[in-house]
């Protein structure tokens, strides 16, 4: 995921303040490196455009205010496209980022890669305890990587063209929806696990070759609906402006900036619920900044760092709405429920059957 | 090198001896300069020949091997022998489909447009010229995102259709129908994002230039008299056209169509943006198998392997065809 087309709006309003926020950076980074050669600092990853700019803007900084540690930030394209980079980076002896962001289905793949990933220290990470245990993913090695943000992709629709629906299944409608919707292209999209809470079994589905199959075809069923099928979120976002499409499935913390900023767009959870996704920090095996590393991400974990992650970026914290300490409306802007969590041992077990069984269907071949 | 000249023994054989060693010299260079070619362009290509009999390890990435499976996934999919699936050569066929359209387009426009250019002033076609050179700078990108522009509902040919009443016209004399088989319209209006028409529009617009430029040395060499001369024995300007300046740069022009061909085959942003998922190219399958979630760069070396193949065999084809013509 990344926030970075709608986020024009946004950059343009606070251009002024982010290029004064750069320049001061850049001079800090110039001057300051060589003046005070015993500073401790970290370089970290993360998606490039709104979402890196506010994480540089909201959040590195509070951090380096508690801890004194400086934070240079990296650009990822993503997480797949960044874990190649990391790949090439490791073999010619190079760390590119000490903590990068890695989305669940990477994660997993990195660590099956091996050598790629070090393990966190969990001992240094005390707030590991406000987040639930799945977001530590654990492997033989030990723990490599902790929850940092989470998101989800969501229903939307064009209020002024269609109502609201209560269920995914509506958008099989013919009736309603010939020609007018936008889905992701990307097997991995997760429209596939809404498919499966919809239609069948969830999760499970996934497990047999037969489920996989009924799911597939039918998303083949809903082609004749799909006017948009999105590979860049600028497609989607610019189609609902068009009314080229008047509802799909889109990112729910953009849909809401966008609905914010007058479109006529609305997220919303339907009875099966939405996809959500998350971002995890861990630490390149290369990188000699363990102790940096989890201080950081102890910081990441604080429950106020989570509230200004949503607040700021958008993203659903990892924590309770409680704990975070949002308001109803800060939490529906950036979450909700149900939740459909994908399946991502399927998407990485049979990642080949699934990728082309999809493209098969895209193709009609 | 300054041994001869100080070396009197060697100054006085010099007159000999100088031959051989300007051969060895030269041999030496072309030595050095094969090396360097075969490190720039022949060890990527062993790279991707290599990783394409790589493994592909599920969940995971991939390691180095000799593994066959690839190339049959290429022609058979990945679930043979259980189904057979020709979901790549489908690719390949849109890849070649759209290549030789946009091509043959962009040489049959570029070619009344340059034999014209030559016959305007020096100046004028030195203008034209570096206009049409100049244009080259700008990145597939720029020129897709402007025929995005062109293109879309709301900002472009749809939307001046609308306004002028074009489509209810064309919803009044019962031709809107037709553009929706052809895939031209939604429900509402014309469309032509995603359109085959939109993809190859943009991609024949990404190579006028060259062929303007690859057909102009051919066209201003044209001797004029020629054409003078079958003017005063009587015939028409078509007929001069046919029968004298095309088979006179018969050779520029299937040499530009070859190069553009070839060209085209790896157009990238205007496929993503202006086709949809069904009529996309190898050239995206082969970025989404490399840099992709799956990280299946074997497969996605073969697939490159098998378009470059296919390249070269209709290049050979296609020269084996001009030069026989040439011939005939």
């Amino acid at each position: 995921m990344s926030t970075s087309s709608t986020s024009s709006n946004i950059s343009r309003r606070t251009l002024l303040k982010t290029s004064a926020g750069a320049a001061t950076l850049a001079a800090a980074g110039t001057l300051g490196a060589p003046l005070i050669a015993q500073e401790r600092s970290l370089k970290i990853g993360s998606y490039g455009g709104y979402f890196e700019n506010s994480l540089k803007e909201h959040v590195y900084p509070k951090f380096t205010e508690a801890t004194g540690i400086a934070v240079e930030s990296v650009t990822q394209p993503n997480s797949s496209d960044w874990l190649v980079t990391m790949q090439q980076a490791a073999s010619a002896g190079n760390v590119p980022a000490d903590l990068s962001l890695f989305a669940r289905d990477t994660m997993i793949k990195a660590s099956r890669v091996g050598d790629l990933l070090k393990p966190l220290d969990t001992k240094a990470i005390p707030n590991l305890k406000y987040l639930d245990d799945y977001y530590a993913f654990t492997d033989t090695s030990g723990t490599l990587g902790v929850g940092a943000m989470s998101w989800f992709s969501a229903m939307v629709i064009n209020p002024d063209e269609v109502q609201t629906p209560t269920s995914w299944a509506d958008f099989w409608d013919t009736e309603t929806f010939e020609s007018s919707l936008g889905i992701s292209k990307l097997y991995n999209s997760h429209f596939m696990d809404i498919i499966a809470a919809t239609f069948f079994d969830g999760a499970a589905t996934f497990e047999t070759k037969d489920g996989v199959e009924a799911i597939i075809a039918k998303a083949a069923e809903l082609k004749p609906n799909v006017a948009l099928w999105w590979s860049a979120e600028s497609q989607m976002e610019q189609s609902m402006k068009n009314l080229d499409v008047v509802g799909g499935m889109y990112y729910l913390d953009v849909a809401n900036l966008m609905a914010a900023d007058g479109f006529p767009i609305k997220a919303v959870f339907p009875k099966e619920g939405n996809p959500q996704d998350y971002g995890s920090w861990c630490l390149s095996d290369l990188s000699e900044k363990t102790g940096e590393a989890a201080e950081f991400i102890n910081f990441s974990c604080e429950p106020s760092t989570q509230k200004l992650m949503s607040l700021m970026i958008g993203t659903a914290p990892l924590v309770s709405q409680e704990a975070a300490g949002l308001t109803d409306e800060e939490f529906a802007a950036v979450s909700g429920s149900p939740v459909i969590r994908p399946a991502y041992s399927a998407y990485l077990d049979q990642e080949t059957f699934l990728k082309e069984s999809w493209d098969k269907m895209l193709a009609g071949a | 090198m300054s041994v001869e000249a100080t070396d009197p023994a060697l100054a006085a054989t010099g007159t000999q001896e100088a031959p051989a060693r300007r051969v060895n010299r030269s041999l030496a260079g072309r030595i050095v300069f094969c090396a360097v070619v075969a490190m720039l362009c022949l060890l990527p290509f062993v790279m991707v020949l290599v990783i394409s009999f790589g493994e592909k390890i599920e969940g995971a990435g991939w390691v180095f091997g000799f593994d066959l499976t690839n190339y049959r996934r290429f022609f058979v999919g990945a679930d043979w022998p259980n189904s057979t699936s020709f979901l790549y050569l489908q690719k390949l066929g849109w890849s070649l489909n759209y290549a030789v359209i946009a091509s043959v387009l962009a040489v049959v426009t570029a070619f009344p447009f340059t034999y014209f250019l030559t016959r305007l002033s020096r100046r004028a076609q030195t203008f034209w010229l570096v206009f049409l050179l100049s244009s080259l700078s700008l990145s597939e990108v720029f020129i897709v995102m402007g025929w995005d522009i062109l293109l879309s509902a709301r900002s472009g040919l749809p939307m001046v259709m609308q306004e002028t009443g074009l489509t209810d016209w064309l919803k009044d004399v019962g031709f809107f129908p037709t553009l929706r088989d052809w895939g031209l319209a939604s429900p509402r209006n014309v469309k032509f994002k995603t359109s085959v028409l939109a993809t190859v529009l943009t991609m024949s617009y990404l190579v006028w230039p060259y062929a303007v430029i690859l057909l102009y040395p051919a066209l201003s060499r044209l001797d004029p008299a020629l054409i003078e001369a079958a003017r005063t024995m009587g015939a028409r300007p078509w007929t001069v056209i046919r029968t004298v300046v095309i088979p006179s740069v018969k050779l520029a022009l299937v040499g530009s169509v070859l190069l553009l061909f070839v060209f085209l085959l790896g157009t990238y942003v205007a496929v993503t943006v202006f086709a949809a998922p069904a009529q996309q190219t190898l050239a995206v399958s082969i970025y989404e198998s490399v840099r992709g979630s799956t990280l299946n760069a074997p497969f996605g070396a073969a697939q490159s392997v098998i378009l470059l193949v296919t390249a070269v065999v209709l290049l050979a084809i296609g020269q084996k065809l001009s030069t026989a013509g040439g011939r005939a």
